[in-house]
């Protein structure tokens, strides 16, 4: 890979939340234009790696580089300013607020233009038009990840960190979903995904690293991992 | 009739004044993440910064008002570290850490009231800010104007309040924090610029309802601020913590059955059947009328 195509680097990466040590040296790297994917079972440290990346959490050691600047415990609104973005695990939308206003909260550092950027976001997710007085309470699990994606849009981002987008979804709509993140790489988003849902990820995906309790085990290109035994066994189920 | 129509109008005045700082109690507790329920305590503490201010200029009304906005906007923003550094330091966000502050700074306050300003006597403000004695009369019905003035300023200061929760960048960002403050951290809310923010627009309502109470009672004590936080820690309670909408309705309500009791029962009496009430509506409704929103 070439060095100056890597948009994000991270770095022996240790984050602990007292005892518990949730990352325990993790080496990441991202380049511009992939679709990146996290595979690893519950616990494994996936949700911390991304909040890490994004800034909510300080790691004890470790570096994140991100476009060529050390960013690591910089926190999260100037990530964001900067261009990185989160879709959060379980979808994270205000429930008590108007589709509106989701989308605004994510255009919150920069409203220059904010309409037009809801006008793209529109177009990516038509059915938010409709709903767009709605309180986000009252969306399905769908609906609200797509209004965490167009969030995360609304923050005209270059990075875009997925954190397991297709929990608790029916597998039609996961199929949605995977397919607006292909369609979204194609526009030029970088993409960072972690998922459990280990097949459809690496379907879609550039490369892949497997976490295990706080450690990458394994990594490679998304072709190289689908045929891998031991991912096989652990992540592809038969 | 005219004496409920007449105690109706003086109950919605002493009502928004209610409104204002239950408005600001709650932002605190939202946005902030705490409890501040000497919130009130503060206020008089303006009151009686703005009565120095007067006494000084030779009753100059407008710096009067003036130093009573300020200063409470300054003095809320001097306690912003102060509860900020006390929750860093345990490490999380803690209410009841918060509410010994606020104890702390009700007390302090209290006493500078008693031993620093006009030996502890109570202070009057000057007739011409009072507005008591020239009053409006429709009918048998007698309205001071320090009661219009405070019902016209109420109104506006509540709506200005909710315009700017509902339809503005700062208001989305105090709504997102009210709702799930590690959720507005992921979006890219700046936390703590956005909670001092919180701090500031009480101040500005405190401020506000500084020069209103000072206009619509003429005077102030040591104690009226103990008296005030009270209710509106009741107020809030009754309505629901945090239930901006519910306070509105709930403050105002407190004002006119206020004003009722003292024009046809006996005003000393006023607080305790008000204290009885929210003892009732406490066995009712544990979780407040409206409910919380925490
Ligand atoms: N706030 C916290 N306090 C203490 N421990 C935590 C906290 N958050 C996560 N952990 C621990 O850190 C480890 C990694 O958790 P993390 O949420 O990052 O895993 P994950 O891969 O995202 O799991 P999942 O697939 O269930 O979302 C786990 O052992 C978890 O118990
Ligand atoms: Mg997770």
């Amino acid at each position: 890979m070439e060095q100056s195509n890597t948009l994000l680097d991270v770095k022996k990466l240790e984050v602990s939340y007292g005892h518990v040590d949730a990352l325990k040296g993790v080496d990441v790297t991202v380049n511009q234009g992939e679709i990146v994917v996290l595979i690893g079972a519950n616990g494994a440290g996936k949700t911390t790696l991304l909040d890490t990346i994004l800034g909510i959490n300080t790691p004890r050691s470790g570096s994140i580089q991100y476009n060529g600047t050390d960013i690591t415990g910089r926190s999260a609104d100037i990530n964001v300013r900067e261009g990185l973005t989160i879709v959060p695990e379980g979808r994270g939308v205000f429930t008590s607020m108007t589709v509106t206003d989701n989308l605004l909260l994510g255009a919150h550092h920069n409203m220059h233009e904010s309409s037009d950027k809801i006008e793209r976001v529109y177009q990516w997710f038509p059915i938010l038009k409709e709903r767009s007085d709605q309180m986000a309470g009252t969306l399905s699990g769908g609906e609200r990840q797509m209004l965490a994606i167009g969030r995360a849009l609304m923050s005209a981002p270059r990075i875009i960190l997925v954190d397991e987008p297709s929990i608790g979804l029916a597998p039609i709509i996961v199929n949605n979903i995977i397919e607006i993140l292909v369609n979204l790489n194609k526009e030029g988003y970088t993409i960072l995904l972690s998922e459990q849902n280990a097949y459809k990820a690496l379907k879609i995906a550039h490369r892949g690293y497997v976490l295990e309790t706080g450690q990458v085990v394994l990594s490679g290109t998304a072709e190289e991992l689908l045929e891998d035994p031991a991912v096989k066994d652990a992540y592809l189920g038969a | 009739m005219e004496v409920f129509i007449a105690q109706v109008i003086n109950g919605l005045s002493l009502g928004s004044v209610y409104v204002l700082l239950v408005t600001g109690f709650n932002l605190l507790l939202l946005v902030a993440l705490i409890i501040h329920f000497s919130y009130p305590q503060v206020v008089v503490l303006s009151m009686y910064i703005s009565w120095t201010v007067m006494n000084l200029t030779g009753n100059n009304i407008i710096l009067g008002i003036l130093a009573g906005i300020l200063s409470s906007i300054i003095l809320n923003m001097a306690m912003a570290p102060i509860f900020q550094r006390v929750m860093r330091n345990r490490g999380q966000v803690d209410i009841n850490s918060t509410l010994v502050i606020s104890m702390a700074i009700g007390m302090i306050v209290t006493d500078i009231l008693s031993h620093g300003f006009n030996r502890g006597f109570p202070i009057s403000f000057s007739e011409t800010l009072a507005g008591n004695q020239s009053s409006l009369t429709i009918g048998l019905i007698n309205i001071s104007q320090g009661q219009v003035y405070t019902l016209v300023v109420g109104i506006i200061g509540v709506s200005a309040f909710f315009w700017l929760l509902y339809k503005t960048r700062s208001g989305r960002a105090f709504r997102a924090i009210a709702e799930d403050p590690s959720g507005a951290k992921q979006v890219g809310i700046p936390l703590l610029r956005t909670g001092l923010a919180s701090y500031a627009l009480t101040g500005l309502l405190g401020g506000v309802t500084a020069v209103l109470l000072a206009v619509l009672l003429g005077s102030a004590s040591p104690g009226l601020g103990e008296q005030v936080a009270h209710k509106v820690l009741a107020v809030s309670i009754i309505a629901g913590l945090g239930n901006l909408a519910g306070g509105l309705v709930v403050g105002l309500g407190l004002g006119i059955m206020e004003a009722l009791i003292q024009g046809y029962v006996a005003g000393s009496w006023s607080n305790a059947i008000a204290f009885i009430i929210l003892l009732v509506v406490m066995l009712i409704k544990p979780r407040g009328v409206f409910g919380m929103k925490l």
